[in-house]
């Protein structure tokens, strides 16, 4: 057996780092949307909310086969992300730069609050009066040099590395990651070479409402989600952004490393209620230090 | 000729308001007194607002924070500093001051992080103060009462009658504040700046000088309707100081009323107070009242981004 204080350390990173690799997930398919599309869609956060509440209604509740379940769920997740796309992406798409910003933050906003508060109030009426979704999810600890692993994080840790080195792929293979590069570079260039935007920000959407959600359903494996966590994880997602820069794969994953890390280094030594202090601290102090992000931000 | 003749209307209009705003508690029940005291306190919040959200054109989604950040201090000031309760009412009245004058300092500080950003960044940087303002005074019990707020002895509570008189008297500063602005080198200044950073960078204005100054004179009304409004109550906390509706509102108002002109705000914050009233005490629909808030402001983005005055304005000359 490790002395108690090194399983303590190792149990903390590897916390940390799991958590970092899924909020890196979630950040990056923020930051792909924000860079191509120049929506900041604010209710981001929501559709981790959304995964996990789905999910847990599945399976918790309704006892779907494992398979069935998921396959129901990525329809689900699909259809989300196309409606999402076509009611709130595409009549913006038209505006003025500024114009657009605005009206997505408005647009998404509303949307974000109005799933937050019509989710909190049927599930409370409908399944649950306390809602909260957490998914119990047992993989069994592993045992390595003598210290315990939670199954759970590296299951997570894992998944999210994959997920990374699919956009990878993604990104550097395929004819949409190419497409998604060059409009996120310079928009109006990416049109004159005739990159069809519309067709980018649906699988833009698609791809990134799927990565989200399933997120939301493994972060609920760790810790409970509550309706009203959307907008708290989408400050997380820019807090990720703002110190890796817009669009930066490699920045998304080592913001998100960061970020989750300082939250599980800080609910361990203060408690869980500095955890938020500490993430939008780290937020406005980088904002102060270098405005143009630590890793460079592009004027989106 | 007929621009001359719409402002005497205007003017005569808002007299005419303000007299029967005025003569309010004498005819109407105290259940209606208070609801207009609330709707004067969000509206001047929403008028506030408009500084930035419709001269600068930056979205600011932590208005409330300046709100709240306001109320906890005079709170603060009146429970830990013992002689200020023994002073009768210039105690309460030098809090007041000192609240709104560390609200502005703050506003002025926050200048610093908040204008390194522009448009959605900017706006979901406000929303973050107002969360880390949220989370700082639950966290910090021992100075705030946490999670259980604050209350002051009841001696000390505002009346109706003298709150309603004065957050009239507020509501009507801060849209003279507007108005007079709209006529400013600073406002000027500002709306330059909102049609072309670049432009206006380049005959001479001093970008952040002027952002900060509208972020300093935008917190002040704030400030003063959230020391209001703690007095009024005698008790405060986080839900009721920097709850989400503080940030919601007077967005909500001043892009539904038309962000920008200066009776905007006013008009829209009497539409979003009435679909309140309703909504919570006629209308007993099983929706939760925040989700339909959501819905209003995302149709707003959707359809009617110029909102309801210009609207109409633009239709009729």
């Amino acid at each position: 057996m490790a002395p108690p204080a090194v399983q303590t350390v190792v149990e903390l990173l590897l916390g940390g780092v799991s958590l970092g690799g899924l909020y890196g997930m979630m950040a990056f398919a923020f930051s792909l949307a924000l860079a191509t599309t120049r929506i900041l869609n604010v209710a981001h956060g929501g559709f981790l909310v959304l995964g996990a509440a789905l999910a847990m209604l599945f399976f918790r509740f309704l006892h779907l086969h494992f398979l069935l379940g998921t396959l129901l769920l990525l329809a689900i997740f699909l259809l989300v992300g196309l409606l999402f796309e076509g009611a709130f992406v595409r009549p913006l798409m038209g505006r003025p730069p500024h114009a657009v910003l605005v009206g997505s933050i408005l647009v998404t906003f509303g949307f974000a609050l109005a799933l937050e508060a019509f989710l909190g109030f049927y599930w409370a009426d409908l399944v649950d009066p306390q809602p909260s979704f957490t998914i119990p999810f047992p993989a069994p600890t592993l045992q390595v040099f003598g210290l315990t692993l939670s199954g759970t994080r590296l299951t997570i840790l894992a998944i999210a590395m994959l997920t990374a080195g699919l956009f990878h792929l993604l990104l550097t293979r395929t004819k949409m990651g190419k497409a998604a590069r060059a409009m996120s570079e310079d928009h109006e260039g990416a049109l004159i070479i005739g990159i069809n935007p519309r067709r980018l920000s649906i699988r833009i959407y698609l791809v990134g409402v799927v990565v989200t959600a399933f997120s939301g359903i493994l972060y609920s494996t760790t810790a409970p989600l509550e309706p009203y966590s959307g907008l708290p994880l989408t400050m997380i997602a820019l807090t990720i952004i703002v110190i890796g820069g817009v669009g930066s794969l490699p920045g998304a994953l080592l913001g998100g490393v960061l970020v989750g890390t300082a939250e599980v280094l800080t609910t361990f030594l203060a408690g869980g209620a500095w955890a938020p202090v500490v993430y939008l601290l780290v937020f406005f102090l980088v904002l102060v230090v270098r405005p143009e992000g630590l890793f460079g931000v592009r004027e989106a | 000729m007929r621009r001359w003749a719409a402002g005497g209307l205007q003017g005569l209009a808002v007299a005419a308001g303000a007299g029967l705003l005025l003569a309010l508690p004498q005819v109407a029940t105290r259940d209606i007194v208070t609801a207009v005291f609330f709707a004067l306190i969000f509206i001047t919040l929403a008028v506030s607002y408009d500084i930035l959200g419709g001269f600068l054109g930056y979205l600011n989604l932590g208005q409330g924070a300046f709100f709240g950040l306001a109320g906890y201090v005079l709170f603060i000031l009146i429970v830990k500093v013992a002689f200020l309760q023994h002073l009768g009412p210039a105690g309460p009245a030098l809090a007041v001051l000192a609240a709104v004058a560390f609200t502005a300092l703050f506003a002025r500080l926050a200048a610093y992080p908040l204008f390194q950003l522009r448009g959605a960044y900017f706006a979901m940087a406000t929303f973050g103060l107002m969360l880390l303002l949220g989370h700082l005074i639950t966290n910090l019990g021992g100075l705030t009462g946490g999670a259980y707020g604050l209350y002051i002895p009841t001696e000390l509570y505002l009346p109706l009658r003298p709150a309603y008189t004065l957050a009239l008297l507020l509501t009507g500063l801060s849209v003279a504040l507007n108005a007079l602005l709209a006529r400013s080198r600073l406002g000027m200044g500002l709306q330059a700046i909102r049609q072309s950073e670049l432009a206006a960078a380049a005959i001479g204005i001093d970008l952040f000088r002027y952002k900060s100054r509208a972020l300093v004179l935008s917190s002040l009304p704030s400030a003063l309707a959230g020391c209001l409004f703690a007095l009024y109550s005698g008790y405060i906390d986080v839900q009721n100081m920097l709850g989400a509706e503080k940030t919601l509102f007077p967005v909500i108002m001043a892009m539904l009323g038309g962000s920008g002109t200066v009776f905007g705000p006013v008009l829209g914050g009497v539409i979003v107070r009435a679909i309140d009233v309703s909504l919570k005490n006629y209308l007993v629909l099983p929706v939760p009242a925040l989700g339909i808030y959501g819905l209003i402001l995302m149709c707003i983005g959707l359809f009617m981004p110029q909102g309801i005055l210009p609207f109409f304005l633009r239709r009729r000359l």
